[in-house]
């Protein structure tokens, strides 16, 4: 069983590199035999260019100095999206009156996009670095509430029945039964969340500012730079995908006991 | 011990009865199996013991008592699984004695005892996930037992066991049943079954479920199905359930 597992990470990892080569590739021949190179570099050209960024700077910082002004953006914003979301979606999920208090007004605001709350959080929160909090939160809080609520409400009565049967008190089934049982739902908010959170620090960065990957995708688009657009997007996907790694990966840990975790 | 007292229970759901004034005890140390046909209620009669489900109308006593599942000891064999996934089969089975506040050593006595007993000592450390679907219910008798219960409600609890295994558990309930005098509530679709271990066999009608027949099973124990005195008794039984 476990040289099978073994086999299947082997798999995933070959298929992974396989299907970046071979984007890589068809990117190339594009470039090459049509009229796409008139908008579009080569990747290498634009590998080339976060290759260089690495010790050269773009504006006043090298690349690694931006994300890592995107990613503190993104780890407060969305911090602050799991300590409310979280808590929140198991009030729903848990509690009748937590849920009639707080749904209508969650209902009301879902359908309202992270980006539409620009105006209002330059209004509340001027140009500086808490506007740029606040859309990223609000941006991830959704899909974290939404799956946190789902995760709580949808968890198997027989078993809540089955430990209030073995003895157990409201606040041990909620404890022991409840909030594990809606563990794999919150880690899927909190993985969408953190797409949001990604799609929303570019917009945030577009406010104001002069640092951040953002900030080089919109300078790269002010300055008709295509190769640095591309290479402030890929830095972001790269980032993203490592982070979204790295949150299966307590996810794994957290839920060693769920097949879809392993 | 526990004695159950049932008075007058009325159970709807819309406009569907499904039970129908049903009064009954069970005495302290009763082996009582329920039998009936299928969907005639066997199932909304336990949930409503357990206070899984309100009732209508009427009263469900223990010992003289509301049932207070604090209070009352009282462990529940359902016929869903009743596994918690996050937990191996040892934690599930100490789920219960943690609850209750077992003491360590008491705890790690009753979990080898009990898992000997259902034979997953083997798998004691596997998650539900890697389960078959018997080995599973097998978890779920296996916690029932070990938290000693003063009341022990099964809901078909062998059914989905191969019939070694299902031979061999109702072997053991008898046998903890003689020496602890628990008092059971065995609710079976099994006629044979019913015969085998009970001592007292009560029949329920089809829906709205009334009493169609409570008597003492004075078979002795241990009891032989090929006997004729057990033969003449499963045929009484399947009469009795024979509704159409």
């Amino acid at each position: 069983m476990k040289k099978k597992f073994q086999n299947s990470k082997t798999e995933t990892v070959v298929y992974f590199i396989c299907s970046l080569v071979g984007l890589l590739i068809v990117w190339q021949l594009a470039v090459s035999f049509t009229s796409l190179q008139k908008v579009m570099p080569s990747p290498f050209v634009v590998l080339g260019f976060i290759g260089q960024s690495l010790t050269q700077k773009i504006g006043g910082k090298i690349l690694p100095l931006h994300i890592l002004a995107s990613l503190k953006r993104v780890f407060v914003g969305y911090f602050l999206a799991c300590i409310i979301g979280i808590p929140l979606g198991i009030l729903m999920g848990c509690s009748k009156t937590g849920k009639a208090i707080v749904k209508p007004i969650f209902e009301l605001l879902r359908p309202i996009p992270g980006l539409a709350w620009i105006p209002l959080a330059i209004l509340w929160f001027g140009i500086g670095e808490t506007s740029k909090y606040f859309i990223i939160c609000v941006s991830a809080i959704v899909s974290i509430i939404l799956n946190a609520y789902a995760g709580a409400s949808q968890v198997d009565q027989t078993l809540v029945g089955a430990a209030r049967m073995l003895g157990a008190k409201p606040a041990q089934i909620f404890l022991y039964i409840t909030l594990p049982a809606s563990v794999p739902q919150i880690f899927a908010g909190l993985q969408v969340g953190l797409s949001s959170s990604w799609m929303a620090v570019i917009a945030a960065e577009m406010i104001r500012a002069n640092e951040g990957a953002g900030w080089i995708i919109t300078t790269g688009m002010e300055s008709g730079n295509t190769v640095q657009i591309l290479a402030g997007m890929i830095s972001i996907g790269l980032v993203g995908l490592l982070l979204a790694s790295l949150l299966r990966l307590i996810e794994r840990g957290l839920c060693s006991w769920n097949i879809q975790g392993r | 011990m526990s004695k159950v007292e049932v008075n007058h229970l009325t159970k709807s759901f819309g406009s569907l009865k499904v039970l129908d004034d049903i009064s009954f005890q069970v005495n302290d140390g009763d082996f009582l199996c329920i039998v009936g046909p299928t969907g005639c209620g066997k199932t909304t009669f336990l949930n409503s013991l357990v206070k899984l489900y309100d009732i209508d109308d009427g009263e469900i006593l223990i010992n003289g008592e509301e049932v207070d599942l604090n209070k009352h000891s009282i462990a529940y064999i359902m016929q869903e699984y009743s596994t918690m996934s996050w937990l191996t089969v040892k934690e599930n089975i100490q789920f219960g004695m943690k609850v209750r506040k077992f003491s360590k050593e008491k705890l790690n006595r009753k979990t080898e005892e009990v898992l000997k007993m259902v034979g997953l000592e083997k798998f004691a450390d596997y998650y539900p996930e890697q389960l078959s679907a018997s080995m599973l219910q097998r978890v779920s008798i296996a916690r029932a037992f070990a938290v000693e219960p003063d009341l022990l409600l099964m809901d078909e609890p062998y059914g989905q066991l191969d019939l070694e295994l299902r031979f061999r558990l109702e072997d053991e309930l008898i046998r903890i049943w003689q020496e602890t005098k628990t008092t059971i509530v065995f609710i079976t679709h099994n006629i044979e079954e019913a015969v085998y271990m009970s001592q007292r066999i009560m029949v329920l009608t089809n829906k709205p479920t009334k009493v169609k027949e409570d008597f003492v099973n004075p078979l002795p124990l241990p009891r032989n199905v090929t006997e004729e005195k057990f033969i003449e008794m499963r045929n009484k039984v399947t009469n009795l359930i024979k509704w159409w």
